[in-house]
């Protein structure tokens, strides 16, 4: 057993000196914790917002964002831990009572109504009324003046949402968030719809906003915007902050990037074999692409390989390994299996060729959450033990419970659902599915996401012992460490297209931040 | 992991057949939870939840007879009658529980069939024009089973290769089949003359009538189908996670066709009782079939969203509304008054069913924090 | 791996069978049935009266698509009744699923400027506004069956009488039931759809009767005039009444069904009335070998009729029989009991 770790520290949080920002404390959460059956959403969250702050909270995805924006909006309730909102312990029952209170939130996906008009979508549940009668002049007359306080006089408040473009959308819905006096407005990756210069004037609109004291989270990917718009970094991952208050301008980008992906456990990793043998390639990807997604890629993975590809969210990763299984169609370029194309399209193809799966959304992409997890374990190969259609029930059991021992799956019971596992035990059963059978080739995206120290051991011993079968492995991670102890050979992948190539011995932890940060990540970054 | 609950999966290439319309995960996680107690039992094995359900519904049956006994001991009395009176409800459920093998399959994959009732009309009017007589009693079986079948695949491509939602292209066909059953029929009740399929309704074999044997057939070989095969293994992971089963290297689409088809088929042969029933076939037999065949699922334990069901569960669906319609027949009720009832009894069981669950993700939740808090 | 060669092979197979099915099933849809002509009354020219072709007139001629033997019938029977007169020109048009589609295919035919309109409407209430409208523009109307409300509304009213259909099922009954001395008769009744005013009509008139004879319904079961209803409803009503003296089935199309469901249960000791007056029914009292013994007409027959009778009114003639110079206002067809003796004479009128 070897371990490797990685540079970027163990520093405990980081509080930012007290006067930074001037303005008063309007949210302190406290080891707020929120569990869902199988998984520990948040972990011990801690955040301080002030008054007339932008403050940008960061994290890959599943680092337990969407479930803190939730717990503020009022749609969950925090199982333990302490939200103070204004001074004052809130609990907040539902969304209407988050909203009274003063906190909004603009979803990515906006919730307005596409059918109803630019004033009923502001003041949609809360219309100014007399005798039950909506007051329509009024509602439009409040509209007006809260659009032209987001510099955007020209929308017509009479206008169906749905003619609206994606910028004039996010518009309505902060007009929405003012028409409840919100002091805390709560947004979700508000630029990802929007075009360039629509972003400079979603900027205009929030210094606006925290000029008249309202206090705004952020959450964005992008580390221009929070340099350019932040005042204090939140840093979560695996549902615990890694850092808090963190000044915006200053911190170094592979600080933060280092907390977002970087260990705050111990990877433990399995001894590395000695390099495989040369043999003939087992996958052979050429000149792949899918606009908007990736770009002419090209990568081969020989018999008892472990191939690792780093990259970010949204560098086109996971699009990439989906389209290699056929999952997505590719618009151009080749897939081959032990040299034979590939029907492109067709994961019924691929998995007769001898791939397999562990896809990135575990619960949504490869679980039957309410069955045992024999039915789980040979979902794929069911088939091949069944005769004259009939499933051979016994085989299929003794099969996963195989499985279940093997991965030392904990409880080791099969007939288990499998919505009561872990995360990593589900992980498991998700790997566990493509022991069976005869895979060649197995491809892992997030393998370890969301699984605990334990778990993660065990399937790095598993995902090792499959390459010393001559199983083929394509990694996919955006932990670095992960990619770099587990994998023989990396490739980093940035926008869409591969941008480095190399044995993993070659490549430290900071080389591959660097070329996966490349290009806008780095920008503003000091040297 | 966690975040998953709240955002939406992203896009995929849109080559799975339209399901539901997009739902919070987090929403449908809890809805899919199932009513489990701490501990492991017995009732946790196989299909052991579904066997607790139905004994439930085993229970409500009782109940039912227990009124009847008591509102008319007169005729209860009479163990002939009593004997006489459970095939005849049998013989009122075996119609609507064919049709509702099929439908259970299509709901538990994930769809909805609103098409049955009409389906079964057209089937049985094509079955019972006077060319098809003329073939006798089997040109009359194999057109009701070609013709029920035919449609269901006509559904399933709709939906599985057209992308229609389940809901309107079912929808469209309920109205169409019955359009064309009425057009073929020229609007006339189409008499059968056939003494072989009229027998089908009135001979008894053993003492049990041939109708509750073709019952007990469909629903056995559903049974096997759905427990014991890879097409029921492919149905409950269609239905249950349609990405996750298309990741795992199942055929979505051409499964959630040959779904349809089979509902088709089972409305094939419905269609050849309900007309051996009423010895004749007309484009408005079978009114609201589809819905009493969707209510029996639901009560049976089916989950609408797909995923879950139990063909013994729907089989015991049709059978207490088969013996409420008797209740009230033999208490001289109205239909009025009946149809509440049934109404009542639907809402009854699915809330029933949503109080366990709430109760056990609150106990669920409760255990996690105390435990790993 | 041989599996490809063989499903490839399977899915011909399958294929070339899926196509002789089609074609075969294709040649199954024909229903040479042969309908109509027995229930109009002929033109006879012979006798010179009002049959000897007149002025040319134009009748326009509505009634609801219909999903039921004896709306069908209404409309073959205009169609009949309509082509027996070389001096009438008979305009139709399908009035669709409800009544706005039957108003807006009635504002086309005024457009065509018929001498006279027949409708039968899909609801009387709701189309009355256009029967004042159509006479005020000097187009008489004669409405068929469902009854405008408004008297200004129609020009002839012709209609079948509901309630007497139950008076007269329930003296057929109550006249069995004494001869044979049955003191405390147990009489079942299936009506047919029971929210529609019609079916509570004849259930108001049948119950009146019998309760005037000191005798009452035991069981009602009803069915919605379907044939797979009507046995239904009939084996409902056999289990709650182990011994029954009479039944009154409402309708003869879901009556194939009741008349199934007696096989089935094997129950033949009541005799049954039935209703409407089809064909298939007045052939089985005729034949006297089931329990239908008599049925009370609602006959189709009054659209032949309609039609008849709309002629002379734009022809400005008079029934001849009558004194009167004018077609009368409002003509109620009795509701006749057809038993085994006059079954023959009704034949014709069956549907």
């Amino acid at each position: 057993m070897s371990t490797e770790s990685t540079p970027s520290g163990d520093s405990p949080l980081v509080e930012a000196p007290a006067d930074t920002v001037a303005g008063e404390v309007v949210l302190r959460l406290t080891d707020v914790v929120k569990t869902f059956p199988g998984v520990r959403a948040l972990d011990g969250v801690q955040l301080e917002v002030r008054a007339g702050e932008v403050h940008c909270l960061l994290g890959q995805n599943g680092a337990g964002k969407s479930t803190l924006i939730k717990v503020l909006a009022g749609v969950h309730r925090p199982d333990s831990g302490q939200v103070q909102w204004r001074g004052e312990p809130a609990h907040f029952a539902n969304p209407q009572a988050a909203m009274r209170a003063g906190i909004a939130t603009i979803y990515q996906e906006l919730d307005l109504v596409e059918d109803l008009s630019v004033a009923e979508n502001a003041f949609l549940g809360h219309e100014p009324k007399v005798a039950g009668f909506v007051r329509r002049g009024h509602m439009a007359r409040r509209t007006r003046e809260i659009l032209s306080r987001l510099g955007h006089g020209e929308i017509p408040p009479g206008r169906m949402v749905r003619a609206l473009p994606a910028a004039g959308k996010q518009v309505v819905s902060m007009a929405r968030a003012l028409s409840h006096e919100a002091r805390l407005i709560i947004m979700d990756e508000p630029s990802a719809v929007l075009a360039h210069d629509e972003v400079d004037n979603l900027f205009r609109i929030i210094r606006e906003l925290t000029a008249q004291g309202i206090a705004v989270i952020y959450i964005s990917h992008r580390m221009e915007e929070i340099r350019e718009i932040g005042d204090r970094v939140t840093v979560l991952k695996d549902g615990r902050t890694t850092a808090a208050n963190l000044p915006a301008r200053e911190t170094p980008t592979r600080d933060l990037v280092a907390r977002m992906t970087g260990r705050n456990i111990e990877y433990v990793f399995p001894d590395r074999p000695t390099a495989p043998a040369a043999a003939a390639d087992l996958l052979r990807v050429e000149g792949l692409s899918r606009t908007g997604e990736f770009a002419d890629v090209s990568l081969s993975v020989r018999p008892g390989e472990i191939v690792g590809i780093a990259g970010l969210v949204g560098s086109g990763r996971s699009e990439l390994l989906e389209t290699i299984y056929g999952a997505r169609r590719a618009e151009s370029g080749t897939v081959r299996m032990g040299g034979r194309p590939l029907r492109p399209g067709s994961v019924g193809a691929a998995v007769r060729a001898g791939m397999g799966m562990a896809p990135e959304e575990r619960k949504s992409q490869a679980l039957l959450l309410g069955e045992p997890i024999h039915r789980n374990v040979t979902l794929a190969t069911f088939t091949r033990y069944a005769r004259l259609g009939f499933t051979n029930a016994g085989r299929e059991r003794a099969e996963a419970e195989r499985i279940a021992d093997e991965l030392q799956l904990r409880p080791n019971d099969v007939r288990r659902a499998v919505r009561t596992l872990s995360g990593g035990n589900q992980q498991k059963v998700v790997v566990g599915r493509w022991l069976l059978g005869d895979t060649r080739l197995l491809l892992l995206d997030e393998p370890t996401r969301g699984v605990d120290v334990g778990a993660r051991a065990e399937l790095y011993r598993v995902i090792r012992g499959l390459a010393a079968q001559g199983v083929g492995v394509l990694l996919v991670s955006s932990e670095v460490p992960e990619v770099l102890g587990l994998a023989d050979r990396v490739l980093v992948m940035r926008e869409g297209r591969m941008v480095r190539e190399a044995p993993a011995g070659e490549l430290d932890e900071n080389t591959v931040l660097d070329l996966v940060m490349a290009g806008s990540l780095m920008e503003g970054a000091p040297a | 992991m966690s975040e998953s609950t709240g955002t939406a999966t992203p896009d995929r290439p849109a080559d799975l057949p339209a399901q539901s319309p997009p739902v919070d995960p987090a929403v449908t996680a809890s809805l899919k939870e199932k009513p489990r107690a701490g501990g492991l039992s017995f009732w946790q094995g196989d299909g052991g939840e579904g066997a607790k359900r139905n004994l439930g519904l085993i229970g409500v049956l009782v109940v039912l007879v227990v009124i009847g006994a008591a509102t008319r001991w007169d005729l209860y009395s009479n163990p002939d009658w009593v004997w006489g009176n459970t095939l005849t409800i049998l013989k009122l459920a075996s119609v609507v529980g064919v049709v509702t093998v099929g439908m259970t399959f299509v709901i538990i994959g994930g769809g909805i069939d609103l098409s049955v009732g009409a389906i079964v009309a057209l089937a049985g009017v094509w079955a019972t024009t006077l060319a098809t007589q003329s073939y006798g009693a089997g040109g009359m079986i194999f057109t009701a089973i070609v013709v029920g079948t035919a449609v269901g695949v006509v559904n399933g491509v709709l939906i599985s290769y057209g992308r229609l939602v389940a809901f309107i292209a079912t929808l469209a066909m309920m109205v169409a089949a019955r359009g064309l059953a009425a057009q073929i029929s020229g609007k006339q009740t189409q008499v059968s003359n056939n003494s072989f399929i009229n027998g089908i309704a009135s001979t008894d074999v053993l003492g049990i009538p041939l109708l509750v044997y073709i019952l007990a057939a469909v629903v056995a070989a559903g049974w096997v189908l759905l427990n014991r095969t890879t097409f029921g293994r492919r149905t409950v992971a269609v239905g249950g996670n349609p990405e996750a089963a298309r990741l795992a290297g199942i055929n979505v689409r051409r499964h959630t066709l040959l779904l349809y088809a089979l509902s088709g088929l089972c409305c094939g042969i419905a269609a050849i009782m309900l007309t051996a029933q009423a010895n004749s076939a007309q484009a408005a037999m079978a009114n609201l079939y589809e819905l009493d065949a969707i209510a029996a699922a639901i009560i049976g334990g089916t989950l609408l969203s797909g995923g879950r069901g139990t063909i013994v569960g729907s089989l015991l669906g049709v059978l207490i509304f088969s013996t409420i319609t008797n209740l009230f027949a033999i208490n001289g009720l109205s239909t009025e008054a009946q149809n509440m009832v049934k109404g009542g009894i639907i809402v009854g069981a699915v809330l029933i069913q949503q109080v366990q669950f709430r109760s056990v993700t609150q106990f669920f939740g409760r255990q996690k924090a105390t435990t790993s808090g | 791996m041989t599996q490809p060669r063989d499903l490839s092979r399977r899915r011909m197979l399958f294929g070339s069978a899926a196509v002789g099915a089609g074609v075969l099933l294709a040649g199954c849809t024909s229903n040479e049935s042969t309908p109509t002509a027995a229930q109009t009354k002929a033109a006879d020219n012979s006798g010179g009266g009002n049959a000897a072709p007149g002025k040319k007139v134009t009748v326009g001629f509505s009634a609801p698509a219909a999903d039921h033997g004896w709306i069908a019938a209404i409309t073959n029977n205009a169609k009949a009744q309509a082509g027996a007169y070389s001096d009438v020109d008979f305009k139709t048009v399908e009035a669709g699923a409800d009544a706005a589609a039957q108003r807006a295919a009635l504002s086309t035919l005024v457009a065509q400027k018929p001498d006279v309109i027949v409708v039968l409407p899909h609801d009387g209430k709701e189309l009355n506004a256009f029967g004042l409208e159509a006479m005020k523009a000097g187009i008489p109307v004669v409405n068929l069956d469902r009854a405008f409300p408004d008297a200004l509304a129609y020009r002839l009213q012709i209609s079948g009488d509901n309630y007497g259909m139950g008076v007269a099922a329930a003296n057929y009954i109550v006249a069995q039931l004494k001869a044979k001395g049955v003191s405390a008769p147990i009489i079942g009744e299936i009506p047919g759809i029971d929210s529609l005013e019609l079916t509570q009509q004849r259930s108001k008139g049948f119950a009146d009767t019998l309760a005037a004879a000191g005798f009452k319904v035991a069981n009602r079961r009803p069915a919605e005039f379907t044939a797979d209803s009507g046995q239904q409803a009939a084996t409902g009503l056999f289990q709650a009444l182990p011994k029954i003296d009479a039944v009154w089935n409402h309708d003869d199309d879901q009556g194939i069904g009741v008349l199934a469901a007696v096989n089935q249960a094997n129950r033949k000791e009541f005799f049954m009335v039935g209703g409407a007056g089809s064909k298939k029914a007045m052939e089985d009292i005729q034949a006297d070998n089931t329990v239908l013994k008599a049925t009370v007409t609602y006959s189709p027959s009054m659209a032949s009729s309609a039609i008849s009778l709309a002629r002379l009114i734009a022809q400005g003639k008079g029934m001849s029989d009558l004194v009167e110079l004018q077609v009368p206002k409002v003509i109620v067809l009795a509701s006749e009991t057809i038993t085994k003796e006059n079954a023959s004479s009704y034949l014709k009128l069956g549907f």
